[in-house]
């Protein structure tokens, strides 16, 4: 038992786990926005890159550490909700390129200012469990307390976003916003409100894993830190379906496990290649991803 | 004065002012002669190309002579510009034709992509692999090959996109620039991994550029007036093709697709296709532009093709003017000029050069340019410029 | 319509027109100018009061964390000498260009193209590019270089790729290569862990090659050889790196080593603590910087790298040289590059190198006396010996041998911020098959009319 939990195969599974939480949140987070708005968010990685600055550079004045997490979280649904208003509404209704070309702006912007305020050397963040891997019989286990809490934390995230959209009013009225807006005004949801409320979710889960990431000790927390996570996010979420928050996590978590075997057994360096791949074929077989029923084009 | 008077006296100002330029600065009497020769090519060309008939009847004709024009004159100038100056604005041409070529895709199809630096870098490394292997072959030939293999990795990518929409393929593209310079790691043996290439040979002036300018001696600065002139030629070879698509029919099915797609397809044009050829097209493009770019550096480097180039190229075509034609010449200059602009800019306010704030402020000037275009603008300087006359035109109405 | 469209290409390329031709009338005129007035001088680059000199470096950009110190090292030299008077009458005039090791990027304000800027420095013109930063970058301005008769001096690398004097006659490369220091550090690792297994991770480049070749050479052959690319590096931020560490943990090896840059070091070096793997870690100076590697662990409270083996041929920061005083006094007059640095500063690898090459510029521009041409210059680097440098063993090339260092000592990581030297003996060796051997003659003081 113990030697096959130590195993090549299960190491790889469990570091794919952890690597596929986080692919999975910033999937998640590409998913309520697109929800919400029908934006594709490339700046998605950034606003939580500059709430995490902002929260997490409290340490250095000797915050607790819990608290600098709260304040980050304050910080993303603020960036969140000013975002929206100031840049995403005026685009409402204008070709679907102006969107993405204001948030490719944003993007380089908020990384600038990031690197213009706090420079570019990494800054270490402290993670808030044991980065070791347990070990069994002298062997370690391929899951430190660290990545299990990584884990965990996009479960709850996940289920918390599922539970608020299925089983709440306020969920609900979400929802309908995002599917029929006019109708839903006409019924007497603030439809505006709601469209701010997904962006500052999706912004604060967006905090949540750049926190994660950079607590992950070899890279610590730079303005470019969510660049390379990025790309991996939103090809689970394309996989997975930008409209599926569950499809999103899932594919996230998968395509973490799958790209931990390439890395292990054929090449870190065709990690990326392989995902690209991964991306085209799926795209071809369906265009609006493996994990959601196929929406009609709307005219 | 009526517009063919003052086109004909624009004609002969110019041809005085190429005169009095050879008299002046043209050390030997060679020099003066091929300045005559440019001057009369201009004017002739012009002249042609701006007949009210010619201009009417035979559209094509006419651009082709604004071509040489325009060509013949940046070529004239190039002859009497610094080295680091003919450089600068042969890469700005070889990023004009990625603009066009991205600028295209988006005028004509309503879709954008953020991997055209990775297309580029297609193109780049396509030339660079080809004259290690092949050291003779002429440089069309092998410009050609490298635009072939654009195209083909542009069809490889461009065939998911004939059922994506918008945000689906601009991620596809992204995830392409993200992941190109691995991709040409993974192939080391072939692309020189993380050092790059180098050309075997470098291009060197032809005899009779040779003894018109230097006295038969080859020098650098006659190889560079070379290169860049090869340049200029084939942007302005890249310019004309793509004026004359924009204005024929297969342009205008493409412009009913960006508009509505709905319609386009209800009037018998086939979507698909049409979505795979523009953006084919543009990644033909860009691998031209790329594979310029090789032959000017007389190398190539994995670290100029990576994500930020993407993100430059989209920034730039945006600020000139996406889905123009001129909009791409007025990014080829802004990113030719760009840092010297910034850099001026950081002398008047003071700023540590190197410090936190000065050598972030480009990023930060090109994404507000990006967001403020987008937002009340969106067709960049060209549409500025377009939107102004039209409204002095309304005004003198 | 058509006419309409192509009249605005018209009318936007009138404009680029414009500024060309602006361009043209003040370049050429002023060409002209200087051209009629004084006839161009017999040394490009050298008048009677000042040697003009170049370098491209990225000043910004994703290379500049630390590197962009280099080149302002050596340009701190440039100012002590010029402020005791220069070198036999003439000032050093050292022009830098921002080339963001060639990659372009939103914090690059420079023009991330090395043949660009090393037209620029061309067109000024230069005596000769001194110290300019990276193999890929410098690899691609060779020719142009050699083309101009440009003598291209001191490159930052230990790439063997400068040592070519049949190919590049005026190419000349600095620091030990890549195979001298992983030879020398074979040695060390056959004395001290002989009969352990050696596992090696190389960048995918001529570093890592270069540098497993000398390894080979040396004696020491690892049971599991792996290189990582740069660009995967970036893309994962860091976790690229991990299987490898996992593969060495699997072979059982007890020694690593890496030839890495920092961040590689860095991801190396977390993902073995991730797997309480604690080999002996044994790391080329490229990316052994204490301060550079223990910056991410630092909220950790350990730094994985104390321990570590590294390599260096320069004096370290803690020995009693006396270079390492007047490093101290040359930075700390010279605020204005090195704002805010005091006599407690920590003394990195970055300034000590900008400083070790700056000084050995001068010493050569010393010995070639009054009137020297570029061939005249570089016929006297190959046929002298330089023994008053900061190196610990004398810089000498010959005309074949244009590596110049060629021998260092073993260090090791001491804490967060230094090293410490495991020994005092110098070795020496060549990039091919030659033995390893000690230094008998080391580099003396610092000459008299730099004091």
């Amino acid at each position: 038992m113990d030697s096959f939990l130590t195993s090549r195969i299960v190491s790889d599974i469990l570091g794919g786990l952890t690597n596929g939480a986080i692919y999975g949140l910033v999937a998640l987070s590409l998913v309520l926005v697109w929800r919400a708005t029908r934006v594709l968010n490339f700046a998605q990685g950034a606003m939580p890159m500059f709430a995490t600055y902002l929260g997490m550079g409290l340490l250095s004045y000797h915050w607790p550490y819990w608290v600098c997490v709260g304040v980050s979280l304050v910080a993303a649904f603020a960036i969140g909700a000013l975002t929206e208003r100031v840049l995403v509404r005026p685009l409402y209704g204008k070709p679907e390129i102006n969107p993405i070309v204001v948030m490719v702006g944003y993007l380089i912007i908020l990384e600038a200012f990031a690197a213009a305020i706090w420079s570019t050397t990494p800054r270490s963040l402290p993670a808030p469990f044991s980065p070791i891997d347990w070990q069994l019989g002298g062997q370690p286990v391929g899951l430190s307390p660290f990545s299990l809490f990584e884990i965990v934390t996009a479960l709850v995230v996940m289920g918390a976003i599922v539970t608020l959209f299925r089983f709440t009013r306020l969920g609900l009225q979400l929802r309908a916003s995002a599917l029929a807006p006019e109708v839903s005004r006409l019924l007497g949801v603030r439809v505006g409100r709601m469209l701010t409320l997904g962006w500052m979710l999706s912004t604060a889960v967006g905090a949540v894993t750049a926190i994660l990431v950079a607590s992950n000790f070899f890279t610590g927390l730079t303005p470019q830190l969510m660049d390379g996570i990025f790309a991996f996010g939103f090809i689970a979420a394309a996989v997975g379906g930008l409209d599926s928050p569950v499809g999103a996590v899932t594919s996230g978590i998968v395509l973490g496990v799958i790209l931990q075997f390439v890395g292990d057994y054929l090449n870190s360096n065709a990690i990326i290649l392989v995902a690209l791949v991964i991306l085209i074929v799926s795209l071809m077989v369906r265009p609006s991803g493996l994990l959601t029923r196929s929406a009609t084009r709307r005219v | 004065m009526t517009p063919l008077a003052r086109r004909g006296a624009a004609a002969l100002g110019a041809f005085a002012v190429a005169v009095v330029l050879a008299v002046f600065l043209a050390p030997r009497a060679s020099d003066a002669a091929a300045v005559v020769v440019v001057a009369v090519v201009a004017t002739a060309a012009g002249f042609v190309g701006s007949l009210p008939r010619v201009r009417a009847e035979r559209p094509a004709l006419a651009r082709a002579m604004l071509t040489v024009v325009l060509v013949d004159v940046v070529v004239f100038a190039t002859a009497f510009l610094s080295v680091p100056t003919d450089f600068n604005l042969a890469t700005g041409a070889g990023m004009a034709i990625v603009l066009l070529g991205l600028s295209f895709l988006t005028g004509a199809s309503g879709q954008i992509s953020i991997g055209n630096g990775a297309f580029m870098g297609v193109g780049a490394f396509a030339t660079a692999i080809w004259a290690n292997h092949h050291a003779t072959t002429p440089i069309v030939v092998t410009l050609l090959i490298s635009v072939a293999v654009g195209a083909l990795f542009g069809l490889l990518l461009g065939l998911p996109a004939t059922r994506l929409r918008g945000p689906y393929l601009a991620g596809m593209t992204l995830a392409f620039a993200v992941a190109f310079p691995a991709i040409l790691s993974s192939f080391s043996s072939w692309t020189g991994g993380d050092s790059g290439l180098q050309l075997p040979n470098s291009a060197t002036a032809p005899h009779w550029l040779v003894s018109l300018f230097h006295a038969g001696t080859p020098t650098l600065t006659t190889d560079t007036l070379w290169l860049t002139d090869v340049i200029m030629v084939a942007t302005g070879v890249a310019f004309f093709f793509m004026a004359n698509l924009f204005a024929s029919r297969t342009g205008r099915a493409m412009r009913l697709v960006r508009d509505n797609d709905v319609a386009a397809e209800l009037v018998g044009v086939a979507l698909p296709r049409t979505r795979v050829i523009a953006f084919v097209i543009s990644a033909a493009y860009a691998a031209l532009g790329g594979a310029l770019w090789t032959l000017l550096n007389n190398s190539v480097s994995p670290a100029t093709y990576g994500f930020a180039l993407s993100i430059t190229i989209l920034a730039v075509i945006v600020i000139g003017g996406i889905g123009t034609i001129s909009g791409a010449l007025i990014g080829g200059v802004v990113y030719a000029y760009s840092t010297n602009v910034i850099a001026w800019f950081v002398a008047q306010t003071g700023l540590n050069p190197q410090g936190n704030l000065a050598s972030q402020l480009n990023g930060i000037i090109f994404g507000a340019l990006l967001i403020v275009t987008m937002m009340f603008s969106p067709l960049g300087i060209a549409g500025t410029v377009r939107h102004l006359r039209q409204r002095r035109a309304l005004a003198r109405e | 319509m058509a006419i309409s469209k192509w009249r605005r290409v018209a009318t936007a390329g009138s404009a680029l027109l414009l500024c060309a031709t602006l361009a043209t009338a003040a370049t050429s005129i002023g060409d002209a100018g200087a051209a009629s007035k004084a006839r161009a001088p017999k040394v490009p680059g050298v008048t009677a009061r000042q040697v003009t000199i170049g370098a491209t470096v990225p000043l910004t950009g994703i290379a500049s964390s630390g590197y962009n110190q280099v080149a302002k090292a050596a340009n701190a030299v440039f100012k002590y000498v010029d402020s005791k008077g220069g070198v036999n009458g003439r000032k050093i005039r050292y022009v830098l260009e921002d080339d963001c090791y060639g990659t372009p990027g939103f914090g690059c304000t420079g023009v991330p193209n090395t043949v660009t800027q090393t037209q620029k420095l061309l067109a000024l013109p230069v005596f000769a590019t001194v110290g300019s930063l990276g193999t890929p970058t410098q690899d691609l301005v060779r020719t142009l270089l050699k083309k101009n008769g440009v003598p291209q001096l001191f490159v930052n690398s230990g790439s063997s790729d400068w040592n070519d004097p049949s190919q590049y006659p005026g190419l000349f490369g600095w620091q030990p290569s890549y195979p001298v220091e992983s030879k020398i550090l074979a040695k060390y690792i056959l004395s001290t862990y002989a009969n352990q297994n050696v596992c090696f991770l190389g960048q995918g480049d001529d570093f890592g090659t270069n540098g497993l070749a000398g390894l080979v050479a040396g004696g020491v052959s690892p049971v599991v050889t792996d290189f990582y690319s740069t660009t995967s590096l970036v893309a994962t931020n860091g976790a690229s790196i991990a299987p490898y560490i996992q593969a060495f943990q699997n072979a059982k090896c007890t020694v690593v080593y890496l030839d890495t840059i920092p961040g590689a070091t860095d991801a190396a070096l977390g993902a073995a603590l991730q797997l309480s793997y604690t080999p002996h870690w044994v790391i080329s100076s490229v990316g052994s910087d204490p301060q550079t590697v223990a910056a991410p662990f630092k909220s950790l409270g350990v730094d994985p790298e104390v321990g570590a083996i590294s390599f260096t041929y320069l004096p370290t920061p803690t020995s009693a040289s006396p270079w390492i005083k007047w490093m101290y006094k040359v930075i700390q007059a010279d605020p204005t590059d090195f704002p805010g640095f005091t006599s407690t500063s920590p003394l990195n690898g970055n300034i000590e190198y900008g400083i070790g090459f700056g000084v050995a510029f001068v010493e050569a521009l010393k010995a070639a006396g009054k009137n020297f041409t570029r061939a005249s210059f570089l016929k006297l680097l190959t046929h002298s010996t330089f023994t008053q440098t900061p190196s610990l063993a004398p810089l000498q090339y010959t005309p074949v041998n244009h590596q110049g260092l060629n021998a260092g000592q073993i260090d090791e990581v001491a804490s967060a911020t230094s090293m410490k030297a495991v020994s005092n003996t110098v070795y020496t060796t060549n990039s091919k098959n030659g033995p390893v051997t000690v230094v008998k003659r080391l580099s003396s003081g610092i000459p008299a009319w730099l004091r």
